[in-house]
Formats: structure tokens, C-alpha cells, sequence
């Protein structure tokens, strides 16, 4: 009895003070708060991967390298450059939300960069070789999840989680690839 | 049931509240930004480095360089193998010029002097002021100028004709005597070129050449050359000749410690012994070698008169020789007549044509300072009206006896083109900042008839509003109405080459195209010059010793230091804390003093002595140094700085004050000095040169000690360990393949010692991985998998400690602050020792020195591995010992056993407090580590996976190319004495490097490490006690 009490005490405690934690937190981030347009999802423009990638009746099934050409050449996967954008949206003005085309112009016009948040990223001591993983016939969806399926991404895959190792080992097992350390943590 | 809570529970509440915090945290965490390119420029793939050629500037040699940039931004240099002076090296200052680019003192706007302070302004106003305050001065305008590129001189020499007035070239270190003295003998206004690695008997008269003077890299390069052992087990022999071991002389076979100033006398007497009687070979010189027989020069030098008879008969008859004339340290009143001797000697001995030639020499600075002084002269009479200065650091690089710094105050409107602070721009009413060679366009002429292009390889840090000089001499001499050739310096650039390529050669912008690839443009072969009869001298020339000033009992040398040059370097943290390849000795400065002259005035290390000449005197802590004489004491050139940016300064060398309050920080005394403080004002005759052998000296001990920041740990040392040992010549047997040692001793000795269980060796070589018995589980297809290995030639390198630094740029290693030196928390991944085993600078005779490039060993049989708790540490499939930083709980176990000390601990925020934009220059392909973590070399782990990654990419299977992995040390080893492969492949380069009977690997006989890293021994001439 007495141990349960123990537990839940200290248990509690701990939680309230993470949660105040948390709270002060918050409320610092939100005096930071950058960007006058800043969409509620957190991302400067809502950029549906769905319509761009996506394969149902209306969506333009786009290959993910063609806008994140570098993933099969490089470590890095890249952000496409805003001209690739500005490329087809110069003539595409948007039915769904054209809106959020005018952003991108603006953005564009501004000669000022989107201000994208990040989702995905490794940890600094994991080194990820997009490319390699490409080659050995791994699609992108393998780890970021059905993009071509989501509208905004603001979230990572929960399969992957951003910093689960033995997901990444588990694959590597079951492929009969390298799992030494030193392969990702150099 | 117990009371209580048991661990397990705790840990569980642990657990699930830690998730609890750590889930809201991450949504509190403020986004990370993901910022695109608007248009992406062509040649850029994000996550792919993209490499430009260039040249460097950070000395007057100009290698040829790659500049490895990332997303836009310098991150690495390297040399260019196609360049024929860098020849795919670099040394450690070119390395360091990166933290030039990036200096976070550089001057961030044009400055203006208002009321007596300078403030920011803005490149129109100051375009503007100048031009105005040119055209008040009515043609008196003076441009003095280091040595620059053929284009920018041409454009400085435009814009002086067009404003009325002249330029005046200063360089701090120039070698003026030698041009003078080969013009007086051969009547060729030029520097000689050298074959060294064409010499079998190569003998140094204080030339200092593989750390300064004309071209290091390349002579370093030459060095390694002749002294490598060839196939008929022969090699060159090198003797120094001079009153200290530089670098350069430690290098040598033979030490002749002869007194300051009396090069001439050896070169002359051992002329003598050559011609033998018939002194009319000499020419117009018969009368000067009759007068120094060499009985004469043994007493003028204080060595044996055999010795140098002996060192004659070997100049004359072992093969083709070589002797180099006295450098900057060696310029004394009479470094004309002496560098005259030495060609002298050249001559008679056949030289001439044979491994010195009087054509395509080197084109590097020569200007005398007597021209400088005709400047200061002229400023101090009040006759200049406007001052520039590019390049030039005179305020700092005089002595004061020189007058410069009043003459140069009192001119009435002084620029500068400094890019960041010094002591002369401190002075100046503007500052025009420069950009950086990095961010330039320019050309340079290393040597005639060798042309090499410049461009930039970013865009001007952003941090920094700097303009290339050339392109606001033009925009100036626009507003003046002056039509120079161009409104921006790239179109003046190009106008010069126009004539670059030949129409039938196709197109003029695909030449221009293929050049700035390339880095060189093929311009014409200079004319031979086949005259070689020694001409008369046009004025009487005095070859005695040199008067000295003052009646002090210790002769003063003053030496270029080979980190920090003539001071420019002198802001670099990398360089100040680069190990002084000689002394060890990092941040500050220091006095050589021999042992018997210490130990006659009671003085140990560290012990602070006051040095006074007639002209000033300074305060420094002495280094008890065996490779001096006696009666001679010496300091490096190129510390003392009073105003060059806050590591220059000792305002920015100690970390722990900025972490920690200032009374926990240890007094680390005083950082740097200046020896210009001691030195006149002398401009030699003929020759015009800066004079600085020129006094003498009297120290004494001011009473007070401080710790030296060294990293030496033995003095010199090896205390009966066979780190370095060497092989006598004479001991090489012919074919024989190197030995297998045996490892039976040192397995007794480790059992049951901790749980270390030593494995049997195999073979005791390093293909023998992994190891029978050893605990990593079998490796499927060993045949498939690569065993990385390195060998390095101890008889090739030089300990120039160029690889310390490039490993330093590669792999993102902190430099950590005097004061964290003094605790032994240096970072560095490579060190080099340097042990004496003959060191006598009382005679003439044989000089031992061993230098040892010490990293990672990356043992098949690691002692750091077994003491980890959290397998941190292990050995790859690869044989490679690895350390992952994220398992690294920093226990420091594994440095506390590890045999060689090669692993370094980051005990504070070292990498955070690098300041920006100082840490633009970091790999991102490298983790950067914070505090609490254990790093050591990783074999570029980062260069092993990119080409793997290659490779694979390719489909050419897990092993990459042998040669296409090129560890940062070996990449800018001038003498190229570091190769690394596949040892499993039996014809990579490294297997066959390393099959040799001079292969060794360090305490491996003694503790059954299996090291990864082969060395060969060094080779002697002399024989050496323990061969094992």
C-alpha cells in the first residue's frame, strides 16, 4: 500500500513540475512568435503534399524527386529552391487555395526565403545518406510515412519518430545491412 | 512485500514522468527554421561539396589551392595536385587562412576618423573622402604594398601614375640578399632555382627553407625527395650549418653549430679545400678563398677544421651537392657577401647548372627595406600628403628604432587596406577594409613564366561589408576622372589575360573557363641562361663576421616562426595553439637558451628572464633548448601584438575566463612579445635587407616562473621506450622483407591484468584483423570488407605539423586557450613528438632527432575498448577503432589506458564558444562535439563514407578505389610521408609501403596492441644503439 502511494506521490510531483515547466515554456514561445502569417499549423504556407504528390482523382502525382531532386545524389534530401515553385505556379494560380499561392508569390517577390519549419531531421551525430538509402530501393514513404496522402504535414511519421534508433536498427537487420555503430555516428 | 521503493520501480515512475517532460518539451521547443534557396546556383547539390581552384596568399609562395565549400561556404583547403609548387600539399599557415576568412575581428564597415575615433562608415563616403583628400594632395601620394599579384600591381602602379605619386613595396620577410648576390656573381637580376631533390649532399647555411622563405611546400617536398632511402638503399644527406636547429634543422643528418655570422667563412673555406690550390676557379674570387683556408674559417666558425675539410671532400665528390645561402634568420650586416660564399662555393663545386640553375627561379618578394626607408624618410620630411597601405603591417613589423610609426602619424591623411585591425590601421584616418583572398579575384606569378588565376570561392562573409582593393582603386580613380582599365577588378582581370588564348585556339571565355578550373594558365618559358662565369663584385664586399651591436655575452637571432610568419598568422587560434614545431610550445612566446648556459645562471624552464639589447629590452620565459649554442639565445618573430584582434592581443586566449569568474582562472603571464623590440633599424649593404642579426644580448632573471604551455611531456625523451627508433643505413640488408616481431614477452606480462585478455597475434602485421579469438563476432566476408591502415615514413617527414591543422579543419576540433594547455586539455587528434638522441651544439657531428607523427592507432587489439562501461568505443568491421559520441558518457576511462595518449576529452564547452562567424568553417559532415565527450582520430571517418557512399552509388561494390580516400594529413603532407588504404589488398599503396624492413609499429612488440598504423623507421647514417 505504502508503495503505491509512494509511486503515485512522486509520480505526481514530478508530472506537476514538468508541467509547469512546460507552461512557462509556452508562453515564452508564444512573445517569440516570428511571423505575422504564420499558418496555424506552424508552417508559413500551406503546402499540400497531397495535390502535388497524391494520386487520387485531382491530385497531380508528381514524383517526390522532383522537387527533392538531391535525395538520389546526396546525403541531403534538400528543400526545393522557390524557382522550382514559382516554375509551374507562375501559370497554376490554385483552385483549391489560391490563397496560399498569393503567399508564395509574395514570398517570391519579396526575394525573401519561406521560412519553412522543419519536421524531419536526425540528430546531429546520426548521418543519414539519403542516397544510399534510395539506391538500395527503399521508397521515401519507408520512413516519412504516406506524404502523398497528407494535406500539411506538421508532424513526423509516427512509425519513425525522429529519434528511434531501433527502428532504424530493425531495418538495417532485416536487410542484412551494416549495423555497426560507426555507420550512422561518426 | 517489502517496504519501500525498489530501484526498478523508481526507475519505472522515472521513466514515465521524464516521457511526460520530454513530450511537452519537444512541442514548446521553438521550430527549426528550413530556409530554400530563391534560385539554386548551378553548381550546387545540396549535401555535395562543391570545390573551387584558387591560389593562396597566406605567404608569398603561392600554392595552388582546392577550397572545399559547402551551401556556399569555405569549409576546408587543400592543396592542388595539378599546381607544380603546392604539388597537392599545403602548409599548416595555408591551412589556417581559412580562420583569416572568418576572423570575427575583421573590421565589419569602412572606418573614418572623426575627432581623433575612428567610427563606421560607408563605402561612398569613404570612396569619396579619399578621393578628395587624393586631389588636395596634389601628387603626393604614396602606396606602399606587399608583394602582390602581377594584375593588382599593374592596376596600383595606373593608379599611383594617374594621381601623381609612387609605390613602395615592403615585404617583412624578403629575401633581398640572396637576389643581390646572385646578381652580383652571375649578373641575373633573380632568385636561383634549387633541385634539392636532384642533391645527394645537401648543405644548409641558415636557409631555413622548408618553413620560410621562397617556397616551403615545394622545398619541403624536394626535401623529403633526397632524403628518402631509394632502392640501391642510398639517400641524400642534408647538413645544417648555422648557430641554431630550426625546424628545418632538426631535419638534418650533420649539425655544424657554427657562430652567428660565420657562414661565409665555412662557405669559403670549404671552397678552398675544393679548388685545392688552384684558386683562379674562383674567378675574381681567388683572392677571398685565399683568404679563408679553412684553418681560418674553423676558427671564425668555432668548429673542427677537419669537419669541414671532411664536409668539402663530401660537397665534392658524393654525387651531385647543393648549398643553400642564409635566410631572414641569418640576415646580418654582411648576408650579401654570405650568400655570395655559398654560391661561390656552388660554382666551384659544379653547382651551377647542375642542381642550381640561374633560370625560372622563384618569383617571391625581394624588395630591400632600404626602399622602405627611403618612405619613411620622405613621410617623415613631410613630403607625402596621402599614405596607403596594403598588405603591410609596418608599425607592427619595424622596430621602432625605424621611425616608421612617427613618420607615418605625422602624414596628413593615412589609409589603410587592412581587412582586420593591426597596428598600422590603428593609426589610419580611414580603413578600406580588403576582402579576403578567399572572397577575391587575382592572379599571381610564382615563378616566371608560371601564371595562376585566383577567384573567389564564396561570396564576402556577410558579416563583413569588405570591397577588393582593386575595385576601389578603380571606383576612386573614377571619381578622380582617371580611366584605369575597367569599373570592376574582375573586368581589369581579364583585360590582362586577354591574351590568354589564341583565336585558333577556340573561343576566348572557354580558355578563361578552363584556366579558373585549373588554377594555372600556361604562359611562356623564360629564356635559359646558360652564362654561369662568376662575375666581379662591383663594390668592395666584406665576407668577415658581421659587426654586432651592444656588449652583451649572448648573441640574439631573430627567426620568422614557422606558425605565425612575420606575425600575420600571429590571430589565429589554430596557429597559436598549433605546437611550435620545434619548442612544442603553444599561445606564447618564449627565449632559447642552451642547457650549459641555462644551468650556468641558475635558470630552469618557464623562468622569466629580461632580455636587453641597446635598443629595449622584453620580458619572456626562457626554454631550455639543446639546439643552440652556447653563447646565442633566439625569438620568434610574429607575437607582441598590441592591436590585432583578441587571440593576437592574449585578450581571447583563455577560455576558462570566459566561463568561469575571473579569480579561478590561472595567471598565464605574459602571452606574446615582439623581438623588433630589441633589434635597430639597419638596412644591410648591398642589398638594402632588414637586418636582424644585428645585436647581442644580456638576460637575467627577473625572479619570476610560470608554467609553460607545452605539450611536450618528456623533454625530448623517449626515456628508453622504442617510440622512434631508428635503422642505420649501413644495417638495411638488400630484399629482405621486414621482420616479424615477436609478442611473446609483452603477452606475459598482461595477463590477468583488469579482465584485458590479450589475443594471440598472427603475423604481427595489421592484415591480421580481426584477431583470432577476439571477442567481435566474425565478420562474414573479411574478403569483402576492408581493413583501413596507415604508414608513415619517419624518413620523410619533417614535423612541419602542417597535418595537425589540416586534421584540426577536417574534423572540427577545437582549439581550447592557453590556459587549458597548462592543464593538458589540448584537443588536437595528431601531435607530432620530437625526441633528441644526438644533440651537441658544442661540435660539429652527427644530429639525431626523431619526429613521430603520433594519432589514433586504431589497434586490432585496443586497450581503450575493454575499459569502457558503455561501448563507447569499438573496433569496425574496417579494423577501424571507432568512437561514438553519443554512447560517450565521458568516464574517461579509455584515455587513462591508452598507451599512446591520443585521446582528448572535451572538459568544457569548447566547440559553443567558438565565436561566429569563426565557426562557419565547421564540417557539417562531422559531428560537433560538446563537452563530457571522448574524440580521438576517426580515420576521416566522414571521407571513408562519402566514398563509400560513392562507391556504392556506382554499383562498384563495398570497397572503394585505392588512393580515392584521402585522410586530411595526408592530403597536405608537403613531404608525403603519410599513406593510407586497404592493407588487406595487397596492392594498395599502403601495403606496399608498408612492406619494408623499416616497418615498425609503436609498442606493439611491448603490449600487443595491433595498431593500424605502420611507421617506418627513420634512417641514419650514423649507427644506432638499440635497433629494435
Amino acid at each position: 500500500m505504502k508503495k503505491q502511494w509512494l509511486i503515485g506521490g512522486t509520480a505526481g510531483v514530478l508530472a506537476l513540475a514538468a508541467l509547469a515547466f512546460a507552461r512557462a515554456q509556452d508562453a515564452q514561445q508564444a512573445a517569440n512568435a516570428e511571423s505575422p502569417d504564420n499558418y496555424p499549423s506552424g508552417q508559413p504556407i500551406a503546402f499540400p503534399h497531397n495535390i502535388h504528390a497524391g494520386s487520387k482523382p485531382g491530385e497531380f502525382h508528381i514524383d517526390c524527386m522532383y522537387c527533392h531532386f538531391s535525395a538520389e545524389r546526396s546525403v541531403d534530401a534538400g528543400l526545393p529552391p522557390m524557382s522550382l515553385c514559382v516554375g509551374c505556379h507562375q501559370v497554376i494560380p490554385g483552385t483549391k487555395n489560391p490563397q496560399e499561392i498569393k503567399k508564395l508569390m509574395g514570398y517570391w517577390q519579396r526575394k525573401q526565403p519561406i521560412p519553412w519549419v522543419r519536421i524531419y531531421k536526425t540528430p546531429d551525430h546520426v548521418h543519414f545518406p539519403h542516397a544510399r538509402h534510395i539506391h538500395a530501393g527503399l521508397t521515401c514513404q519507408e520512413c516519412h510515412g504516406q506524404v502523398q496522402d497528407v494535406s500539411v504535414i506538421n508532424h513526423r511519421d509516427p512509425v519513425w519518430g525522429g529519434d528511434n534508433m531501433g527502428w532504424c536498427v530493425s531495418c538495417h537487420r532485416k536487410k542484412g545491412v551494416s549495423t555497426t555503430c560507426a555507420v550512422c555516428h561518426y | 512485500m517489502t517496504d519501500g521503493i525498489k530501484r526498478r520501480d523508481f526507475l519505472k515512475v522515472l521513466g514515465v514522468t521524464g516521457a511526460g517532460a520530454a513530450l511537452t518539451g519537444c512541442s514548446t521547443k521553438p521550430a527549426e527554421r528550413f530556409l530554400p534557396y530563391l534560385t539554386m546556383p548551378e553548381d550546387i547539390t545540396p549535401g555535395v561539396a562543391t570545390w573551387y581552384t584558387t591560389v593562396c596568399e597566406g605567404c608569398a609562395a603561392q600554392c595552388g589551392m582546392w577550397v572545399k565549400t559547402r551551401s556556399g561556404r569555405a569549409i576546408k583547403v587543400e592543396g592542388n595536385p595539378h599546381h607544380p609548387i603546392s604539388g597537392g600539399a599545403l602548409c599548416a599557415k595555408g591551412q589556417a587562412t581559412l580562420q583569416h576568412l572568418y576572423n570575427p575581428d575583421r573590421y565589419a564597415t569602412p572606418m573614418v576618423r572623426e575627432n581623433g575615433a575612428l567610427r563606421a562608415g560607408t563605402w561612398e563616403e569613404a570612396e569619396n573622402l579619399l578621393a578628395e583628400r587624393i586631389k588636395s594632395a596634389a601628387g603626393n601620394v604614396l602606396f606602399v604594398s606587399a608583394h602582390m599579384g602581377p594584375s593588382m600591381t599593374e592596376l596600383v602602379n595606373g593608379f599611383v601614375r594617374s594621381v601623381g605619386g609612387r609605390r613602395v613595396q615592403y615585404d617583412a620577410l624578403s629575401d633581398a640578399p640572396l637576389r643581390e648576390a646572385t646578381r652580383i656573381a652571375f649578373g641575373v637580376d633573380a632568385l636561383p632555382r634549387y633541385d634539392i631533390a636532384g642533391a645527394r649532399l645537401l648543405v644548409s647555411f641558415g636557409s631555413d627553407f622548408i618553413e620560410t622563405g621562397a617556397s616551403p611546400v615545394e622545398r619541403a617536398r624536394e626535401l623529403a625527395k633526397m632524403s628518402a632511402v631509394d632502392e640501391h638503399r642510398s639517400k641524400g644527406r642534408f647538413v645544417y650549418v648555422g648557430p641554431r636547429l630550426s625546424i628545418t634543422g632538426l631535419n638534418a643528418d650533420e649539425w655544424f653549430p657554427i657562430k652567428p655570422g660565420a657562414e661565409a667563412a665555412v662557405a669559403l673555406g670549404m671552397a678552398n679545400v675544393i679548388v685545392g690550390g688552384n684558386t683562379a676557379a674562383a674567378g675574381p674570387y681567388a683572392p677571398v678563398l685565399r683568404a679563408f683556408d679553412p684553418r681560418s674559417a674553423a676558427t671564425a666558425a668555432g668548429v673542427s677544421e677537419d669537419a669541414i675539410r671532411k664536409l668539402a671532400d663530401r660537397f665534392m665528390n658524393e654525387g651531385p651537392s647543393l648549398a643553400l645561402g642564409p635566410g631572414v634568420a641569418a640576415h646580418h650586416r654582411n648576408a650579401t657577401a654570405a650568400n655570395l660564399a655559398v654560391l661561390i662555393l656552388n660554382k666551384v663545386a659544379g653547382n651551377v647548372g647542375r642542381t642550381l640553375y640561374l633560370d625560372g627561379g622563384p618569383n617571391t618578394p625581394t624588395r630591400p627595406y632600404a626602399d622602405m626607408e627611403a618612405a619613411i624618410r620622405s613621410m617623415a620630411g613631410g613630403k607625402v600628403g596621402v599614405v596607403m597601405i596594403h598588405g603591410a603591417n609596418p608599425a607592427y613589423t619595424l622596430p621602432a628604432a625605424s621611425g616608421f610609426k612617427d613618420a607615418f602619424g605625422a602624414v596628413g591623411f593615412k589609409v589603410s587596406f587592412a581587412s582586420a585591425p593591426d597596428e598600422t590601421s590603428a593609426m589610419a584616418d580611414l580603413i578600406m577594409p580588403d576582402t579576403h583572398f578567399l572572397e577575391s579575384w587575382g592572379d599571381s606569378e610564382p615563378r616566371a613564366g608560371l601564371m595562376t588565376l585566383r577567384q573567389p570561392v564564396m561570396l564576402p562573409v556577410p558579416h563583413f561589408q569588405a570591397k577588393h582593393t582593386g575595385d576601389v582603386l578603380l571606383s576612386v580613380g573614377k571619381r578622380l576622372e582617371h580611366d584605369l582599365g575597367g569599373t570592376t577588378f574582375y573586368e581589369y582581370l581579364r583585360a590582362q589575360h586577354a591574351d590568354l588564348h589564341t583565336p585558333a585556339m577556340g573561343e576566348w571565355e572557354y580558355g578563361w573557363q578552363d584556366a579558373l578550373k585549373k588554377g594555372l594558365v600556361q604562359t611562356k618559358v623564360p629564356p635559359r641562361h646558360t652564362d654561369t662565369q662568376l662575375r666581379a663584385p662591383h663594390s668592395a664586399l666584406t665576407f668577415d663576421a658581421p659587426p654586432l651591436d651592444g656588449d652583451g655575452d649572448l648573441t640574439l637571432l631573430v627567426y620568422p616562426s614557422p606558425r605565425f610568419g612575420a606575425g600575420e598568422f600571429a590571430n589565429s587560434p589554430w596557429m597559436l595553439e598549433l605546437p611550435d614545431p620545434v619548442s612544442k610550445i603553444t599561445w606564447h612566446s618564449w627565449l632559447e637558451v642552451n642547457p650549459a648556459t641555462a644551468k650556468a645562471r641558475g635558470l630552469e624552464d618557464g623562468d622569466f628572464v629580461t632580455v636587453t639589447s641597446p635598443y629595449g629590452s622584453v620580458k619572456v620565459p626562457i626554454w631550455i633548448y639543446p639546439g643552440i649554442r652556447e653563447d646565442t639565445v633566439a625569438l620568434a618573430m610574429g607575437q607582441g601584438h598590441t592591436n590585432f584582434g583578441r587571440w593576437a592581443d592574449g585578450t581571447g586566449g583563455n577560455f576558462m575566463s570566459e566561463v568561469l569568474p575571473a579569480t579561478a582562472v590561472q595567471p598565464a603571464g605574459v602571452l606574446g612579445v615582439n623581438p623588433m623590440t630589441l633589434l635597430p633599424a639597419v638596412a644591410e649593404q648591398p642589398s638594402g635587407a632588414f637586418v636582424t642579426l644585428a645585436t647581442k644580448v644580456t638576460i637575467e632573471a627577473t625572479g619570476e616562473q610560470r608554467r609553460l604551455a607545452t605539450v611536450e611531456g618528456s623533454n625530448g625523451s623517449q626515456e628508453g621506450r622504442p617510440i622512434a627508433p631508428a635503422v642505420a643505413l649501413a644495417s638495411l640488408k638488400p630484399g629482405e622483407p621486414a621482420e616479424s616481431p615477436s609478442v611473446e614477452k609483452g603477452l606475459k606480462e598482461l595477463q590477468g591484468v583488469g579482465g584485458f585478455v590479450p589475443v594471440p597475434a598472427h603475423g604481427g602485421t595489421p592484415q591480421a584483423f580481426p584477431l583470432e579469438g577476439s571477442r567481435e563476432p566474425p565478420y562474414d566476408k573479411p574478403e569483402e570488407t576492408a581493413r583501413w591502415a596507415m604508414a608513415i615514413d619517419l624518413d620523410k617527414c619533417t614535423g612541419c605539423s602542417a597535418c595537425v591543422v589540416a586534421c584540426q579543419a577536417e574534423n572540427n576540433v577545437p582549439y581550447v586557450g592557453e590556459d587549458q594547455v597548462m592543464m593538458g586539455r589540448e584537443m588536437q587528434w595528431m601531435r607530432i613528438e620530437r625526441y633528441y638522441e644526438k644533440v651537441d651544439a658544442t661540435q660539429a657531428g652527427d644530429l639525431d632527432v626523431r619526429i613521430l607523427p603520433m594519432l589514433c592507432q586504431h589497434c586490432g587489439n585496443a586497450p581503450c575498448e575493454p575499459v569502457c562501461p558503455v561501448f563507447a568505443t569499438y573496433t569496425t568491421p574496417q579494423g577501424v577503432n571507432a568512437q561514438i559520441y553519443n554512447r560517450c558518457v565521458g568516464t574517461r576511462y579509455c584515455a587513462n589506458n591508452c598507451p599512446y595518449k591520443v585521446r582528448v576529452f572535451n572538459w568544457l564547452r569548447y566547440t559553443e564558444h567558438i565565436p561566429e562567424p569563426l565557426n562557419w568553417q565547421f564540417n557539417p559532415d562531422c559531428t560537433v562535439r560538446d563537452n563530457g565527450v571522448m574524440e580521438k582520430c576517426s580515420f576521416c571517418m566522414q571521407r571513408v563514407r562519402e566514398a563509400e557512399n560513392r562507391a556504392a552509388l556506382e554499383n562498384r561494390g563495398p570497397i572503394p578505389k585505392d588512393g580515392e580516400i584521402v585522410m586530411a594529413c595526408q592530403q597536405s603532407c608537403p613531404a608525403e610521408a603519410i599513406v593510407w588504404g586497404n592493407i588487406r589488398d595487397p596492392n594498395s599503396r599502403v601495403s606496399q609501403v608498408s612492406a619494408n624492413q623499416r616497418t615498425y609499429r609503436v609498442l606493439n612488440d611491448e603490449i600487443n596492441t595491433q595498431p593500424a598504423v605502420n611507421y617506418l623507421k627513420q634512417v641514419t647514417f650514423h649507427p644506432v644503439e638499440a635497433e629494435d
